[in-house]
């Protein structure tokens, strides 16, 4: 028997050519996936059967559930991480790509599945897996989930931290109340004094976690450009990816005017201070 | 039937193959050994100048937790807005007379953009942690890991490094087009870890008991659900059947720990879910979470060890009222409450300002004269707001410091500002009737 037909019929019926019950819930875009989408489908379930992590992440599955039964996204999504692992075991290009029009993105990354699964499978990275796969060929779903990251992808491609305390702003985190994140009505005095009360200098800033080097940001975004991930941006949001490089060509400038400034300090100095170019 | 060695053997057998594969849990560190041997990375040591302390982890392997000359690898979350997260370990630190360095030349791990979104790969995630590794190597000070998610990736990225030679050879070829090397540290140690280590020196310090306290854990997931075998378990707590962080140092401060049922659950913070799907995370941190703490197990206050389960547990309860919870259960970390029992400024170190729920309860419990500290902390911000000059745990950055990432060495001398350990711990305040 085939470890698919342990699945329920609606997750069976995306299996199967000839589906004998119609899908209960239309979560998988199945009916709107045109040509192209099928051969994108096509091209990123080959790529993710070939990936090397697949055969490190998969190694089987006995259909316990135990994954799903501890699973925090499971309670209150339409989503199981088990449904996740057979995909990634005995699924197609369309159940790949049903997935990852919504369900890739349920995942808390919490690793409680990895930790409670008897055969060792990690879930949770074979999912992450899929979710650089819709990512970097720009799966239009995937470009939606992610449209409100925009901030703190800039932040973290730039300075590489991915939060400030100006991004805790009243008006878009009113369930955190009035006294989250030092508020102004609450203490009296601007954000920028609450930041200067902290202890620490490297975080008496309002535009970032901590405040970054120039060196260690450009560090940052040349690994960012010799490993791909530029590119991977570039499919998800191409004007975003063109705005990146022209923050960072500005600090790539202020870089060689500092080290013209300090250059008489910097040629006492050894390492990656007197070498790096940025 | 067995005898004790047979059993023993059988154990060792189980525990180290986890799992229905068969596949054997290897030491990555005596892997580093060899690859270090063959000139493919440098092993980054613990040496007797970082002071360990011996911990054992979930296999009962020795780890070396190093509580001295440290580099602290700071939580974009927490320095964002959990500031007295940093600053409480930073004053701690002062106060055991222990050296670090804090400095603007790290990034963070990236990881919780990568658990987010997905917009990084394997090979930048590991050469992000590579680089921030060697940055703490060439200033000879040894990584301290302040997040929980910064520590479960690096543990995975050392455990690629070391596995894979491809994307260890391309890591290594970034590396080199800036001139660092590829360095591993050989232990990868999580701040709960050192607070563990200074359990003694921490409660010779006590100021303020803890007995009145009934506290409840929430243990972060990628402190312990990311490459287990590196996190540290202790036969004090719960039998060695759960983490030892940060349950063990609530223990020896004299808080009472209450179990509750759904101790395993994560917080819902989703990484996505919190910026962008918060109806996720606060439903699930409100019914999951804090419901069960406060019904089930009556608690004052949940401590936690990670930047995502405060931020995730404080912030999404005040909305709670709305549907009828109007629980308001004060959140901390394992060192805010620390430095609170050893007589920091609630406001000034501890930063309580910034947590959405509120703590005034909490401090009343344990004795602590928060209305004195309020008014402090508002004249402070007086003196701020007039121009007057910030009070700072360490010297400040040089100049030269926001371009470039210099190596100035240690900022405290060893010993020098550590405060003596004060008479013994004086009986509480404030009890359980004071409630």
């Amino acid at each position: 028997m085939s470890v698919v037909a342990h699945l329920p019929r609606r997750v069976l019926s995306l299996v199967e050519e000839e589906a004998p019950d119609p899908p209960s819930m239309n979560l998988t875009g199945r009916e709107r996936m045109t040509v192209s989408d099928r051969t994108l489908a096509e091209q990123m379930f080959t790529e993710f059967r070939q990936d090397p992590r697949h055969h490190e992440f998969v190694l089987g599955c006995l259909n316990c559930g135990e994954c799903t039964t501890g699973c925090p996204a499971a309670r209150f999504y339409d989503f199981s991480p088990r449904e996740m692992l057979q995909i990634a075991q005995t699924g197609d290009a369309t159940t790949l790509w049903d997935a990852m029009q919504e369900k890739i993105w349920a995942c808390c990354q919490c690793y409680t599945c990895n930790m409670r699964c008897r055969f060792g499978n990690d879930i949770a990275g074979i999912i992450s897996v899929m979710r650089e796969l819709s990512v970097r060929h720009g799966v239009e779903a995937t470009r939606r989930t992610l449209s409100p990251f925009n901030r703190s992808l800039t932040l973290l491609m730039t300075v590489g931290t991915q939060v400030s305390s100006d991004m805790i702003q009243p008006d878009f985190f009113r369930d955190w109340g009035p006294f989250a994140a030092g508020s102004e009505q609450v203490w009296g005095v601007s954000a920028e004094v609450m930041r200067k009360a902290i202890p620490l200098d490297v975080l008496q800033t309002t535009t970032s976690s901590w405040e970054v080097s120039v060196q260690t940001s450009l560090e940052l975004f040349r690994i960012y450009e010799q490993t791909g991930v530029l590119d991977m941006l570039r499919g998800l949001d191409p004007d975003l990816t063109e705005m990146l490089v022209d923050l960072i060509e500005e600090r790539r400038e202020e870089f060689t005017e500092a080290r013209e400034r300090y250059r008489t300090e910097i040629e006492r100095m050894h390492g990656p201070v007197a070498t790096f170019s940025g | 039937m067995l005898n004790a060695t047979q059993i023993r053997q059988v154990i060792e057998e189980r525990t180290e193959r986890r799992h229905g594969t068969g596949k054997k849990v290897v030491d990555v560190r005596e892997e580093m050994d060899r690859l270090e041997d063959q000139g493919e990375l440098i092993v980054h040591r613990i040496r007797p100048e970082n002071r360990p302390v011996e911990m054992k982890t979930l296999f009962g392997w020795t780890k070396r937790i190093p509580t001295n000359r440290l580099w602290h690898h700071k939580s974009c979350g927490q320095c964002g807005n959990i500031p007295g997260y940093p600053s409480s370990l930073l004053w701690v630190m002062n106060e055991t007379g222990r050296s670090y360095l804090n400095e603007p030349h790290q990034t963070s791990c990236t990881a919780w953009n990568y658990h987010g979104t997905a917009t990084s790969n394997p090979v930048a995630l590991a050469a992000v942690a590579a680089r921030n590794f060697h940055r703490a190597y060439e200033t000879d000070n040894f990584p301290l890991i302040h997040c929980g998610t910064s520590f479960g990736d690096y543990k995975e990225m050392r455990k690629l490094l070391v596995e894979n030679a491809e994307i260890r050879h391309k890591v290594r070829d970034v590396l080199r087009s800036m001139d660092r090397d590829l360095v591993l540290p050989e232990e990868i140690v999580h701040y709960s870890e050192w607070v563990q280590a200074m359990t003694p020196e921490i409660v010779a310090r006590q100021k303020i008991a803890a007995s009145g306290v009934v506290a409840t854990v929430h243990e972060p997931c990628h402190y312990y659900k990311m490459v287990p075998e590196d996190a540290i378990y202790d036969d004090a707590v719960y039998q060695g059947q759960r983490p030892a962080v940060p349950t063990g140092i609530l223990l020896a401060l004299g808080a009472t720990v209450a179990d509750y049922s759904t101790w395993y659950d994560c917080c819902g913070f989703g990484f996505r879910h919190i910026l962008s799907e918060r109806e996720f995370s606060r439903s699930f941190a409100n019914l999951r979470k804090i419901r069960p703490m406060v019904e089930e197990a009556h608690s004052d206050v949940a401590i936690t060890s990670d930047t995502g389960c405060v931020t995730t547990l404080d912030k999404s309860q005040w909305i709670g009222k709305a549907h009828g919870q109007p629980y308001l259960l004060p959140v901390l970390s394992d060192i805010q409450f620390v430095a609170l029992t050893m007589g920091a400024h609630p406001y000034k170190i501890a930063q309580l300002h910034w947590h959405a729920a509120p703590v005034d309860r909490l401090l009343d419990r344990l004795g602590i004269d928060w209305r004195t500290a309020k008014t402090e902390f508002l004249d402070y911000l007086r003196q701020l707001k007039s121009g007057g000059a910030p009070e700072l745990l360490h010297p400040p950055r040089e100049d030269i410091e926001r371009f470039f990432a210099i190596n100035k060495g240690q900022v405290l001398p060893d010993e020098t500002r550590a405060t003596p350990p004060p008479s013994p711990v004086p009986v509480p305040s404030a009890g359980r009737g004071g409630r």
